[in-house]
């Protein structure tokens, strides 16, 4: 469930007794815990013109309904980027009563940083300190308890993964909360940064007016220092605000002066300084850390290795969804029609008899079901666990690094592989991920880019056609060609558009043991939107479609398609018809296909060669492949590029389409498969 | 016969000294690289480039690369100090942000004068540095050099200290700080990808990637 606007926070506060936020920097396990908590009835509030989600749950503990605001993972509170600037709001509008905050322990340094900054704001914090067992593994141990002294707050020693000590930390939470007011704001940077802060401090206690989001005067004096757009604004509005920000500016550039630095530049370096200072008192070093993972990993970015595992890794991938994918397919498919279809089947003679009506209902509950199991299911399942695979484990990370230079020639960086590859499961998730690119410029070249990514519905008939039916070659040579024309298309927008990108800034992470339970509720989060969403799609299709077969009219609707479909692609005008109802959803062009199939051939056969050979078959595909993706990215793109910007794209890519299918005809006639 | 620098229109000073910002490494610069960094296209770049030859303050050197006459030298040696002095002014007696002295500065540059330029430096205790930490060259042209090489030209396995980042976007710069790239932080180089890739570095125990042209912009000297 998705909310417009972020009353719903407010709303949803109201009826809870006690509020907790959770937050801390990108994979560090924060939403392992949130899920171990929470469980059902999540909630997402979003922020209008914002992506970047906050998630609301509820979790019980010793009879007490807690309500946890899953903050998005970042580095920082601040504005620099979008989930930076969401996380601050979300934080500070809830007013929680406590913060959880979740540690990496493997990097206790940068992780410290965002500690640091939400004890600054006044908060009450609570470490969890999670990943303990990675961090003991790698001969890293870690006094939980001289950290909580040296911070002043209780740390909680956490294995996410597994649920450990998430029990104390929601105990120290509801401790923390109860000790209201009691928090003494500790002095902790130099003389001159804290004199600063102490003398912009005073001057807003004098002012007397309540601090926005009830922050104490260190904190709000802190934050101006910091150059925080939100205060200035709230400063400058007050009736004294100019003597204030006057005040304010002179402080900063004396401690400019004194440093050499700008004072936000000097407070982030005093506050790395001491984040430093805290891991090296409490983390000691056992013994050598295993080599193995660390080497493993360095294989997977060096220049000579790390192709070939990225080359192998492809080719893995494709072969196991094409494997996996065809073997779920025909077990599925024949599991269909050996039990529920002939049942089914009779039941539905029993009650609508033979007539018109009954034979459209057939090709919704028996057509339509039976091309779901055999196509949507199999194929988008199998691919989905590829993806949380590659998530789970880290791998993606090292095909940002890798990819890095290609992107930069199509006028993008490393991190837009990211989004790409999500793309390769479904182009609406990934066209939501392309905030992580920070221009314009680089959304548009990505944004075409996803467009012509074969998403997993377009995977499913990649595989579920040409691969099962015309061989792995040839769908192989789809990809191909695909990424070809995707490419050219990137490189040529590069060479169009003014201006150029910006540069890649991102995190590394080593391996990391994956999970199969983490994996498989990955697999099923995804698959669990591809089932409400394909699925109704999938059987409002059918009816349409066996309604105008059924009484004849389907004529009427394949004429006008005549003169291209058949004319220029060589295709049969029916087909053209699948291919304009896969606009709702990709899968639908082929199950919509093996549904005329059934119907025309009965149960058993659901052999698409009887229809179209295999020339046929390959041109119909990449068609499929290349046109428009689903209505839904075409609404995503709209909203995130602009309706105008939206409508391009998708002209383009369905010319695109039928140049390419018309020259694979051509192709084809000549040289056959 | 050189010109004066007097005679020169702003745009051709921006070209010369973007030159000299990008060839200080090495001693000449590609011309795509300059025509990026000041966001026009290549013929613009290549006219401003022949405008200056023909004034005798650059010469093309091979590959589509050009080089400052030693004149031309002089005459960015003095448009770097300008720049520099004028972001410290802007921010420390103006008091505006850090991240947009920069782009202020560019535009006021070239309307200085020597003259005003050392009153500037005068009023400001004669700084070494500007307030990203580069070093602002002194009065008769000499720039006090640093051993400091951008980072993406270190090989993996070499380590140093941040000495100073260029100025860009605001933005990038603040993030960076998040992170803890800083001046006077120190890293490892682990990887250098092939093809123009990234940069793998560790800093404490977290790594980072940075695509070459941010690389580019963290100065580092080897430790």
């Amino acid at each position: 469930m998705v909310s417009s606007c972020h009353a719903e926070v407010g709303r949803w506060k109201e009826r809870l007794a006690l509020t907790f936020a959770l937050a801390g920097n990108p994979n560090v396990g924060k939403s392992s815990i949130f899920n171990r908590l929470t469980g059902m009835g999540v909630l997402t509030a979003n922020y209008p013109g914002k992506t970047v989600a906050v998630n609301l749950g509820t979790t019980h503990f010793k009879g007490q309904e807690i309500g946890i605001v899953d903050l998005p993972g970042t580095y920082a509170i601040g504005a620099v980027s979008e989930d930076q600037w969401v996380a601050r709001q979300a934080l500070l509008e809830s007013h929680p009563d406590a913060v959880l905050v979740v540690l990496d322990a493997t990097r206790l340094e940068r992780n410290l940083y965002l500690s640091l900054q939400l004890l600054d704001l006044g908060l009450p914090v609570v470490i969890a300190l999670n990943l303990v067992d990675e961090a003991w593994r790698s001969g890293l141990q870690i006094d939980h308890q001289r950290m909580g002294r040296l911070l002043g707050v209780p740390v909680v020693p956490t294995v996410a993964l597994r649920g450990q000590g998430l029990d104390r930390l929601v105990q120290a939470g509801l401790e923390a909360a109860r000790m209201e007011g009691a928090r003494p704001t500790k002095r902790r940077y130099g003389k001159d940064v804290e004199d600063a802060v102490a003398e912009i401090g005073d001057l807003l206690a004098k002012e007397g007016m309540a601090l926005p989001h009830a922050l104490p005067p260190r904190a709000a004096a802190l934050l101006l220092l910091e150059e925080d757009e939100e205060l200035l604004a709230w400063t400058g509005a007050l009736p004294d605000g100019e003597r204030i920000l006057a005040k304010v500016r002179e402080c900063a550039a004396d401690v400019g002066a004194r440093h050499g630095e700008p004072a936000s530049l000097r407070i982030a370096r005093e506050r790395h300084g001491l984040a430093g200072a805290i891991a090296s008192q409490v983390q000691q070093l056992t013994s050598r850390p295993s080599r193995v993972q660390d080497r493993l990993w360095r294989l997977t970015t060096s220049p000579l290795s790390g192709y070939l595992l990225l080359a192998l890794t492809v080719t893995g991938l494709f072969g196991f969804l094409f494997s996996v994918g065809n073997l779920l397919s025909d077990l599925l498919a024949s599991l269909w029609q050996a039990y529920p279809s002939p049942v089914i089947q009779a039941f539905v003679q029993l009650a609508f008899g033979e007539g018109v009506a009954s034979r459209t209902i057939l090709w919704v509950v028996d057509g339509g079901m039976n091309a779901a199991l055999s196509i949507g299911v199999p194929y988008v399942l199998v691919f989905y666990f590829m993806l949380s695979l590659l998530e789970d484990t880290g791998y993606l990370n090292s095909i940002a690094f890798l990819t890095d230079p290609i992107m930069h020639r199509l006028g993008l960086h490393g991190r837009a592989a990211i989004p790409l590859i999500a793309g390769g499961g479904c182009n609406v998730p990934a066209i939501l991920g392309l905030r992580v690119l920070t221009t314009m410029r680089e959304r548009i070249i990505a944004g075409t880019l996803i467009c012509l990514t074969p998403c997993s519905a377009r995977t499913a008939v990649i595989a579920g056609a040409v691969s099962k039916y015309v061989g792995w070659k040839p769908a192989v040579l789809i990809y191909v060609i695909t990424a070809c024309i995707a490419f050219f298309a990137a490189w040529g927008l590069n060479r169009l558009l003014p201006g150029r990108s910006a540069g890649l800034v991102m995190e590394m992470f080593p391996f990391r043991r994956p999970s199969l339970a983490k994996m498989l509720r990955g697999t099923w989060s995804r698959f669990r939107d591809f089932l409400f969403v394909a699925a109704p799609a999938l059987l409002a299709g059918s009816l349409v479609l066996g309604l105008i077969y059924e009484t004849g009219l389907l004529w009427i609707f394949t004429a006008p398609l005549a003169p291209i479909v058949e004319g220029w692609l060589g295709l049969p005008s029916v087909a053209g018809l699948t291919l304009i109802f896969a606009v709702l959803r990709k899968e639908l062009a082929l199950q919509l296909l093996v549904t005329l199939a059934v119907a025309k051939y009965g149960s058993g056969v659901a052999d698409l060669i009887q229809f179209m050979d295999k020339g046929q078959l390959f041109t119909y595909v990449l068609v499929n492949t290349l046109y428009i993706p689903c209505v839904a990215t075409v609404a995503v793109l709209s909203k995130e590029l602009g309706w105008r910007r939206a409508l391009l794209i998708s002209a383009f890519t369905i010319l695109l389409a039928l140049a390419a299918g018309g020259v694979a005809r051509q192709v084809l006639a000549v040289w056959t498969l | 016969m050189p010109h004066d620098e007097k005679s020169l229109p702003p745009p051709l000073l921006q070209c010369l000294e973007t030159v000299y910002r990008l060839g200080s490494q090495e001693g000449s610069a590609p011309l795509h690289a300059v025509s990026r960094k000041l966001e026009l296209t290549t013929a613009v770049v290549g006219q401003q480039a022949s405008a200056l030859q023909s004034a005798g303050f650059l010469e093309t050197s091979s590959h589509g690369r050009v080089r400052l006459t030693e004149e031309g030298t002089r005459i960015a040696v003095g448009l770097v100090r300008k720049h520099r002095l004028l972001e410290r002014f802007l921010m420390e007696e103006l008091e505006l942000p850090w991240e947009e002295v920069h782009e202020l500065a560019c535009r006021l540059t070239p309307l200085l004068s020597h003259h005003v330029a050392d009153r500037l430096a005068k009023l400001l205790g004669d700084p070494t540095t500007c307030p990203h930490g580069n070093p602002i060259p002194s009065a008769d042209g000499a720039l006090r050099r640093d051993s400091a090489i951008p980072l993406d030209r270190f090989k993996p396995g070499m380590a140093g200290t941040i000495v100073r980042i260029e100025p860009e976007e605001g933005d990038l710069l603040r993030y960076l700080a998040v992170l803890g790239l800083i001046p006077q932080a120190r890293l490892e180089v682990g990887e250098v990808a092939p093809f123009g890739g990234p940069v793998l570095i560790r800093l404490g125990r977290a790594e980072y990637a940075l695509g070459r042209d941010v690389a580019s912009k963290i100065f580092v000297k080897e430790t």
